[in-house]
């Protein structure tokens, strides 16, 4: 969840408390500092309390903490050196992008240090006969798009922050976005990343040709929320523009409909390239801060089919005919591509847009099966109205994605309180639902406390052991994901003999 | 529940005789299994269809195998959802028959789908030539549920498709050789079936033309599902063959678009639907299983000359040898027979050196003994072994799954 619109830091919900990783090493805080310094030179280590006013939080602002330090590494060979600096003198790292997450991922713990990437900003190479360019964690997503447009190419992850968020944090969050429908997540576009372990090891993971042998480590890394390494290189991958692309936004009376014609839509066989829906709330929020001439419905559909011409035609047209079907009361084709990039706008600007309606709000990322979005989002309001809140509801409806956005007054009390339960109660519901409590945010500090209600002790133990094969110090990042940290080494859980087992199998050999 | 018996035929596994061999019925048997088997510090090797056994060095140690046969239900298909449930068990064609009726699929075609399961096919990333559109099984799974070493049932992913609560096991587990643990059930998101389908055959093409045509329709914004190019009528050319699928209009347009390209070139191309078109694709697949050594490479896509090149006297060296290249994605096979391992296992080591510099690799999916004993099947060890190690010693403490067979000796 992401606190909106508040100009304090807000403490922690109860509901979202996060249980804290073993207690932070007592630091010399002058003494590594120095160290650092001697590698990354003195301006590249922070120390002065002021400027640490700045990492105390990502793009989630509560719940703040005040780092001992922040360093800010040049080179593969510098954040190497400042692992084994923190290896040695036992500080956790935390590893910091942009800090545009939105759960907390880059969130400090008491005496670690704050690793940022952000002076890592170089392409380093682009090839286009192989589809790749090799870049620095610090460099932003679009601009490695901007790198490769003018041949045709494109990087395909598109979150909504990709004029501002990282590589490193992309990579560290599996980033996704409208198109990871059709194109997938950062998971399918990584070919390979050097990274950093927390012992100071340099290791090349992945490689420029497909199906490197050996276990698929990048795999692991990708979505590990800063975890498992440093990511001092990635190799993505890069595609060519399609031919085409037609966009329709639909209008309909209500959720029901447009979530049939969603459902209509994709049992014809059609895989959109995006498909995105907003609630009325939603649609208000993004006419008042916008000034496009929607209508006021019950709910709209935004859709993006891609590919070869004579495909997306045919794609756009059925996809329409069955929106209609579906009630559609209205439906707009944008003439260009100008009226195209306004209606994505429209779509793109709800969250902030959802400020000009709400004094504060918090933004949910959880997700459902396809099917079940209009029952979800009925027991949503129902939800809503229990705890006399409005909830506005904007969402990758291809893949079952919601963002809802829990509006509230802050200077109500009791409201944030309530506000924070509501969202809780959100993501319950996700994962009675049999979803997920996230789609693209990540888990971070916010929600490892939900991690337990939606997988089993031995699905978090088995995490954790592969967090244990490359960071067995435990110094990296620590106390996200998991609601209940161990050290590795402890192996809870192993193996015992079950009495019915030993009295059955053990005399056969 | 007790475990259920071990068979009375254990049969031979990869050259070894297994004192016992399991076929759990169940998510709950499998799990009393490896329990059983962890108590005694007995060492497994899985086998799910068995059309991959030959795939890595034989294990250093086997006591007991536990076959996946009888694992094979349905845990849940929702169509409307895109995705399907399966015990690890079930074949891949009868997961394709199940689906079929919904108009869906799994959008993956590893050869010999009548026998190789879900279950293995992610165990050894198993592919056809659609990966060229749809990715192989780590783009395709979005949940696991494995038995460990140790007995523990530890699920990863979940059944939707955007997801990302938790690290990835599902795609970690893939292509992992059963040497981490027994994958027991497996999520898959589904693509729908298409409407329609044509494939472009063009003769007569040296490496660098299929390269050429290759990276002239990409450019051109064609969209194949399939590229590949199998030996052609004549000499050292190849056959290219680019599949399209989709709706009606948009596969007439680009295959239509496709043979333009071919004649701008002067070179006449063939299009084929229905049977002669699954012809093609199936003598694809034969080659690719044919003779008793098969050699898989990848290179960057831009280095398919080089690799044709360097694979040219390994393919030389076996009876029947035939080379199948991949523009696209970047990956040949080569098969035969084997005649005599001293001729072939140079030629290995010699276009394993050439593709060197190009960071290429090739494992040797399945060799004789007399191959083996003269080439390492998996090449040289992978720059994270260290790491790789201590994700194994992770997992299975023990050493006890499939001990050795995997790279580096994992």
């Amino acid at each position: 969840m992401r606190s909106m619109g508040t100009a304090e830091p807000r403490p922690v919900a109860p509901h979202a408390s996060v249980a804290r990783p073993p207690a932070a090493p007592s630091v010399s805080a002058q003494g590594v500092a120095a160290r650092l310094a001697a590698v990354v030179g003195g301006a590249n280590v922070v120390t002065d309390e002021a400027e640490l006013l700045v990492y105390e939080a990502d793009g989630l602002t509560h719940g703040r903490v005040r780092p001992e330090l922040v360093v800010l590494p040049g080179s593969t060979e510098e954040v190497a050196a400042v692992a084994r600096i923190a290896h040695a003198a036992n500080v956790p790292l935390v590893p910091r992008g942009a800090g545009t997450g939105l759960s907390g991922g880059a969130r400090p713990v008491p005496g670690c240090a704050v690793l940022s990437l952000s002076r890592m900003r170089r392409i380093l190479a682009v090839d286009l006969e192989n589809g790749w360019a090799r870049v620095e964690p610090g460099v932003i997503n679009l601009d490695v798009t901007r790198a490769v447009a003018g041949k045709g190419f494109y990087y395909a992850p598109d979150p909504s922050s990709q004029s501002v968020c990282s590589i490193g944090g992309n990579l560290a969050e599996n980033s996704g976005g409208a198109h990871c429908l059709k194109y997938g997540f950062t998971t399918n576009h990584v070919l390979a990343a050097r990274v950093v372990l927390s012992d100071g090891e340099i290791v090349d993971l992945g490689g420029p040709a497909a199906d490197a042998p050996g276990y698929d480590l990048l795999a692991a890394l990708v979505g590990s929320e800063g975890m498992l390494a440093v990511v001092t290189e990635a190799t993505l991958r890069l595609l060519r523009r399609p031919e085409a692309t037609r966009t329709f936004f639909a209008t309909f009376p209500s959720t029901d409909e447009a979530g049939n014609a969603v459902s209509g839509i994709i049992s014809a066989g059609i895989l959109p390239a995006a498909i995105e829906m907003m609630d009325r709330l939603a649609i208000v929020a993004a006419k008042a801060a916008t000034g496009l001439d929607w209508p006021d419905v019950g709910a709209a559909l935004l859709m993006d089919a891609d590919g070869c011409a004579a495909e997306v035609e045919h794609v756009s047209a059925r996809a329409i005919e069955i929106a209609r079907a579906a009630g559609a009361l209205e439906i707009r084709v944008p003439r260009d591509e100008a009226e195209r990039q306004l209606m994505w706008k429209g779509r793109k600007s709800a969250f902030a847009a959802v400020g000009r309606i709400s004094p504060n709000y918090l933004v949910e990322d959880g997700v459902i099966p396809r099917s079940e979005i209009a029952r979800v989002l009925r027991e949503i309001e129902r939800m809503a109205a229990e705890a006399g809140l409005r909830v506005a509801n904007v969402f990758h409806a291809g893949d079952g994605n919601l963002h809802p956005l829990v509006l509230y007054d802050a200077r109500n009390a009791g409201e944030e309180e309530r506000a924070a339960a509501l969202g809780g109660e959100i993501l319950r519901l996700c994962i009675r639902s049999g979803g997920s409590i996230t789609g693209e945010h990540g888990v971070g500090a916010e929600k490892a406390a939900y991690m337990a209600e939606q997988f089993a002790p031995d699905d978090l133990d088995t995490m954790q052991r592969v967090r244990c094969a490359f960071d067995g110090a435990a110094i990296l990042n620590p106390g996200k994901v998991f609601p209940t940290p161990r050290l590795c080494g402890e192996k809870p859980g192993r193996y015992e003999p079950h009495p019915a087992e030993a009295a059955g199998l053990a005399e056969r050999w | 529940m007790s475990a259920p018996a071990p068979m009375a035929d254990a049969g031979v596994v990869l050259g070894l005789a297994p004192r016992a061999v399991f076929e759990p019925a169940s998510l709950d048997e499998a799990a009393e299994v490896m329990r059983a088997l962890a108590r005694d510090r007995l060492a497994v090797t899985f086998v799910g269809g068995g059309t991959k056994l030959d795939l890595g060095h034989p294990p250093a140690r086997l006591d007991a195998v536990v076959r996946t046969g009888r694992l094979a239900g349905v845990r849940e298909h929702a169509p409307s959802d895109q995705i399907v449930a399966v015990e690890a068990g079930m074949t891949v064609a009868a997961l394709q028959r199940l689906l079929a009726p919904h108009r869906q699929r799994l959008a993956l075609d590893p050869p010999d789908a009548e026998r190789a399961t879900v279950g293995g096919v992610l165990a050894a990333n198993a592919f056809g030539p659609r990966r060229t559109r749809f990715g192989a099984v780590r783009d395709l799974v979005i949940g696991i549920t494995l038995v460990r070493a140790d007995g523990a049932v530890a699920r990863g992913g979940g059944k939707v498709v955007k997801n990302v609560a938790g690290f990835d096991l599902p795609r970690l587990m893939c292509g992992s050789l059963g040497t981490l643990g027994l994958v027991a059930e497996v999520v898959f998101r589904l693509h729908p079936l298409p409407e329609a389908s044509a494939t472009v055959a063009i003769d007569g093409l040296s490496p660098g033309a299929v390269r050429a045509l290759a990276t002239a329709a990409l450019d051109a914004h064609l969209e194949p599902v399939a590229l590949a190019a199998l030996p052609g009528a004549s000499g050292d050319r190849f056959r290219a063959a680019a599949r399209f699928e989709g709706f009606g209009p948009g596969v007439r347009d680009q295959v239509e678009r496709l043979l333009a390209l071919a004649a701008r070139d002067g070179r006449r191309g063939e299009r084929l639907e229905g049977a002669e078109e699954a012809a093609l694709w199936g003598a694809h697949d034969a080659l690719r299983g044919s003779g008793d050594v098969r050699a898989k490479a990848t290179f960057p896509p831009a280095a398919l000359e080089r690799a044709a090149e360097a694979l040219r006297p390994l393919a030389g060296a076996l009876r029947g040898g035939a080379i199948l290249l991949h523009p696209a994605l970047g990956i040949a096979f080569v098969a035969g027979a084997l005649d005599r391992a001293e001729d072939v296992a140079p030629t290995l080591e010699g276009a394993r050196e050439a593709l060197r510099p190009d960071h290429g690799a090739i494992v040797l999916e399945a060799a004789p003994p007399a191959l083996r004993a003269r080439a390492d099947v998996w090449g040289p060890p992978p720059a994270a072994l260290q790491v790789m190690r201590r994700l194994k010693a992770e997992l299975d403490p023990d050493g006890r799954l499939a001990p050795g067979r995997f790279v580096g000796g994992l």
